[in-house]
């Protein structure tokens, strides 16, 4: 039936609570922030004047996972989820409203955020900056957007998932502060496959892995669809 | 004309049955009270008539069809489930205006149900400042948002103060005289009783009485008279030949149970028998609901010893 009325409460859901729009903002700021404090100091054998400007997307995507997790754990708290269903009794249909409400800003922000880094770490790093061609940063500003809001959709069906906030966040931040850090240095292999690592190779001028910059950021989509259609499984199959 | 029809529901949680094959209708025009004590299943089978629980088996349907098929929902049904169910960070006004939009239900009608429950001047303050009662009423509000001809409300005075309890009485009984199906759930008779007009009474998930109010009161509370004497032998001789059984309290108080005034009063003088003083005693009716609850209880663990 119609999608539009069940998506536009779903978007004022998300538009009237502060720690949504806060972690929105906290995106922008984490991303540019450590992107130009990374364009300060860049340096190192294996400079990568575009990562340089993009660094920041390490730290912007947990603000960007929290968006995603906090905009599904409200449901799961207080009752919540039983009058959302009880105004949108289809499930698949509610959950793809709410999974578009959180997708659709996570990108827009995303976009922003790729953007205003790319102008603020070029303006950093100055004539370190000359290499890359307007194809490559524009390709790291877009890739910037999809994969701030693959991370933001893929928190999002975890923590339905999950039925719960906090075990989704308690899975990912850990996953993405130590594993990745750890076995994502060691590059080739599974590795690779990881959905951060694959969707950050678009943020790179140079990638020596399997996955280039489009094929690294399909894998991320694939990631956020299987744990929003596993998401979707569990809101279908259980009661609310 | 609409109503809630529940056939042969069954709930199962594990091994536990919540909802044991419940058969009730709730019909339009009139306040249904649902009652049973904490734990009966009647949440539970407001949840499966709202389609958010599934059942085992059986069905219940609103105007002939499951809850999920309804369009717009709201404007058909409207429940109050839990008093939680609106997030802190919210306006209450935010809260009805994002479930207004999902049902297509104009902003107007928001700033109504807001007048409507009393919400008016804290429309614009977060839900988590709320008391619990002001958190009832934007349940309430929001169950009303789409002008429902079903109204279902699990618990609704709870947490309300003296002044809110009877403002929901009256709007209960307004919505019954609109011609709206409205089932309401409580753990207390006499409350129940204050605005309800049919009663179905739930125990440990089984039906215990589908019935007018009227005719529950009338079936199950039962006179009783209370005497006290001079002589007591005459008194007891006088009610044995009558067929009463009177039993003696330690104040020296005897009680006839199941009898008017009206007959004792009258054995006793054509007896002869002093009488310092007669009274006449109604059960309760919150004593009459226990009594009902009770004996299931009783049942059901004689047959689960069997």
């Amino acid at each position: 039936m119609s999608f539009a009325p069940a998506l536009r409460s779903e978007w004022m859901k998300i538009r009237t609570v502060r720690s949504l729009v806060g972690s929105l903002c906290a995106v922008v700021l984490a991303t540019v922030v450590f992107s130009a404090l990374a364009a300060l100091d860049p340096g190192g054998s294996d400079f990568d004047p575009l990562f340089t400007v993009f660094f920041g997307v390490v730290f912007g995507q947990i603000a960007a996972i929290a968006f995603g997790t906090t905009a599904v754990a409200a449901e799961f708290r207080g009752g919540a989820l039983r009058l959302s269903l009880s105004a949108v009794p289809r499930r698949g249909h509610w959950f793809a409203a709410k999974a578009t409400a959180v997708g659709l800003p996570a990108f827009a922000v995303g976009l922003v955020t790729g953007f205003a880094s790319l102008s603020v770490g070029r303006a950093v790093l100055g004539s370190k900056a000359d290499g890359p061609g307007w194809t490559e940063w524009i390709r790291g500003a877009v890739g910037c957007g999809v994969y701030l809001a693959l991370m933001a959709l893929f928190a999002a069906g975890l923590t339905a998932l999950l039925r719960s906030g906090v075990a989704a966040l308690g899975i990912l931040i850990p996953f993405l502060l130590i594993v990745s850090f750890v076995v994502g240095n060691v590059s080739g292999g599974v590795a690779d496959f990881l959905p951060d690592k694959a969707g950050q190779v678009a943020l790179h001028r140079a990638w020596d892995g399997s996955l280039g910059p489009w094929t690294g950021l399909a894998v991320t989509a694939l990631w956020a669809a299987a744990a929003l259609l596993a998401g979707a499984w569990r809101l279908c199959r259980r009661d609310a | 004309m609409t109503s809630i029809d529940v056939q042969d529901l069954t709930k199962e949680f594990g091994a536990r049955r919540a909802v044991d094959r419940l058969t009730f209708r709730v019909l339009p025009g009139r306040v249904t009270g649902f009652l049973g004590p904490n734990g009966a299943g009647k949440s539970t089978t407001m949840r499966l008539a709202l389609g958010l629980d599934r059942p085992t088996s059986g069905t219940a349907t609103i105007g002939g069809r499951p809850y999920a098929t309804l369009t717009d929902p709201l404007r058909r049904v409207g429940a109050l489930l839990d008093a939680g169910a609106a997030h802190g960070s919210r306006t209450g006004r935010d809260h009805l205006r994002a479930l207004a939009a999902s049902n297509r239900i104009p902003v107007c009608r928001v700033d109504e149900m807001l007048e409507e429950t009393g919400l008016t001047t804290v429309a614009r303050r977060r839900v988590k400042t709320y008391s619990l009662g002001m958190r009832q009423r934007l349940g309430i509000a929001a169950a009303l948002l789409g002008d429902p001809e079903v109204v279902l409300l699990d618990e609704p005075s709870n947490g309300l103060d003296p002044e809110g309890i009877i403002w929901i009485r009256g709007l209960l009984r307004r919505l019954a005289a609109q011609g709206r199906t409205v089932f309401v759930s409580s753990h207390l008779m006499t409350e129940t009783a204050s605005f309800a007009d049919h009663l179905v009474v739930l125990g440990r998930g089984r039906l215990l009485a589908d019935t007018p109010v009227r005719d529950f009161i009338h079936a199950r509370v039962q006179p009783r008279v209370r005497i006290r004497t001079s002589d007591t032998d005459a008194l007891e001789k006088a009610l044995a030949a009558h067929g009463h059984d009177a039993v003696e309290h330690a104040d020296g108080r005897w009680s006839v149970e199941h009898a008017h005034v009206e007959d004792i009063g009258r054995l006793l003088s054509a007896a002869g028998v002093p009488i310092l003083e007669l009274v006449a005693e109604e059960g309760t009716l919150e004593q009459a609901y226990l009594d009902l609850t009770a004996s299931e209880a009783e049942f059901t663990t004689s047959t689960q010893e069997v």
